[in-house]
């Protein structure tokens, strides 16, 4: 911290009380202390960014492929940062690279983009906090083929999560990926079985979506279900209703 | 530097090393939030290696690294106001700073640091830049593009105002609600 006198860097002509009024001031200025960076953390999500860099920096040909080993403390911000990076370095392989060597360079890069993408979603739907688990579940909107591993996850997730944001978040996840067999099943489970009547409206609401005729059945129990809520009865009848 | 530009991005390591704090530091006085600042550092440094071939060696590097630091700050206060406030502190800079209070060592220190949160962006930077990162006029004149006779004008003035508000914090420590002149940013 500087403690130089605050008159060297006022223009000429300040009065001298005045000047000497505010260099007071300014130096009780250096008693204002800032709290000290945690280096480690941060060195940690640098680190894995500059591991997400180095393998297309290199090249795919020398690149033995690697499982991406990501810390908790690593994932806030990485996510976005690695994305953007190898964005940038797909793009500029493209722009650098003789058209024939790039074609496959580039799908090799997809491919591990692809990776990066799946292990973050699932690093972050582990997470102790909601909000990143929903920003996990949020994440697998980005890929366009899930591995079993991560539609197993957004099952899980909607099945066993305490977080009624995190599972209306999973619901909204799941519609793209409707059309697989484990997740119609995995839906049509989880109504029933849900605690909270916000999210059976949701589910009630992603079957009708997504005309999941296989659900008729768990609709009408619903619907008829003394102990279920009277606006999930309601929404259930309604969504049976419309399944025709 | 040269490293980084010629491709060797691991070398990031140590422009890290030996920058991240002062950035840090700078970050942390501007946004008063910890947290908002670490993930602006680590911005700052993933701007470097997607701009690293813009750098000239002509050009002092930590004055280019701070223009990428005022950079990030910037957008990532258009990115939080366009969306849901998430960071109380970082939209109410006139707020709670509940990690910074804690260190201030008395009343007084801590009302000069409230007035310091509540003083105009552009004048707070000033300060920030040669109280606390030692900033020469001829750097902060390079960085923020004016004349240093321009710095001079703007630096008297952002103390003057700093004084201003820290004696009227004095008099009524509720004056600063009535009066947030720190949450308007001006260029």
């Amino acid at each position: 911290m500087e403690d130089e006198q605050l008159s060297r860097l006022l223009p000429d002509g300040v009065d001298e009380r005045e000047a000497d009024a505010l260099d007071r001031t300014w130096q009780m200025l250096g008693a204002i202390e800032a709290p000290a960076p945690d280096g480690g953390r941060m060195r940690a999500r640098l680190d894995a960014v500059i591991d997400a860099v180095e393998p297309f920096r290199r090249g795919p040909e020398r690149s033995a492929p690697r499982r991406w080993m990501f810390h908790s403390y690593a994932l806030q911000g990485l996510a976005a940062a690695a994305v953007l990076v190898i964005g940038v370095g797909i793009g500029s392989y493209a722009a650098r690279r003789p058209q024939t060597d790039s074609v496959s360079e580039i799908a090799a890069m997809r491919v591990e983009m692809h990776d990066l993408r799946e292990m973050v979603s699932l690093s972050l739907m582990q997470q102790q906090s909601a909000s990143e688990r929903i920003r996990g579940v949020t994440w697998t909107g980005q890929l366009d083929r899930p591995s079993s591993e991560v539609v197993s996850a957004l099952l899980d997730t909607l099945m066993h999560d305490s977080n009624v944001n995190v599972r209306l978040a999973t619901i909204d996840a799941l519609e793209r990926f409707a059309s697989l067999d484990e997740v119609r099943r995995g839906t049509i489970e989880a109504v029933e079985r849900q605690p909270s009547p916000l999210v059976q409206i949701a589910l009630i609401d992603f079957m009708v979506k997504t005309n999941e005729r296989e659900s008729a059945a768990t609709l009408r129990r619903l619907s008829q279900d003394p102990q279920a809520n009277d606006a999930v009865r309601a929404r259930a009848a309604w969504g049976l209703q419309q399944l025709g | 530097m040269h490293a980084v530009r010629g491709g060797d991005v691991a070398k990031l390591g140590v422009l890290f090393e030996r920058y991240h704090r002062p950035l840090f530091d700078f970050l942390v006085r501007m946004t008063g939030n910890a947290t908002a600042a670490e993930d602006l550092v680590q911005d700052v440094f993933v701007r470097v290696l997607k701009y690293r071939a813009t750098w000239r060696d002509e050009g002092r590097f930590e004055t280019w690294l701070f223009r990428i630091a005022r950079n990030a700050r910037a957008d990532y206060f258009k990115s939080r106001s366009a969306d849901a406030p998430i960071d109380e502190a970082a939209d109410h800079p006139s707020g709670a700073l509940p990690a910074i209070d804690m260190l201030a060592r008395d009343r007084e220190v801590a009302r000069l640091q409230q007035a310091l949160m509540l003083l105009r962006e552009d004048k707070r930077e000033l300060i920030v830049l040669a109280r606390y990162r030692g900033m020469k006029l001829e750097a902060i004149a390079d960085l923020l593009g004016v004349e240093v006779g321009t710095v001079k004008v703007r630096m008297h003035r952002a103390v003057k105002e700093l004084r201003d508000i820290f004696l009227r914090l004095n008099e009524s420590p509720s004056w600063k609600t009535n009066n947030s002149v720190g949450s308007c940013p001006t260029a």
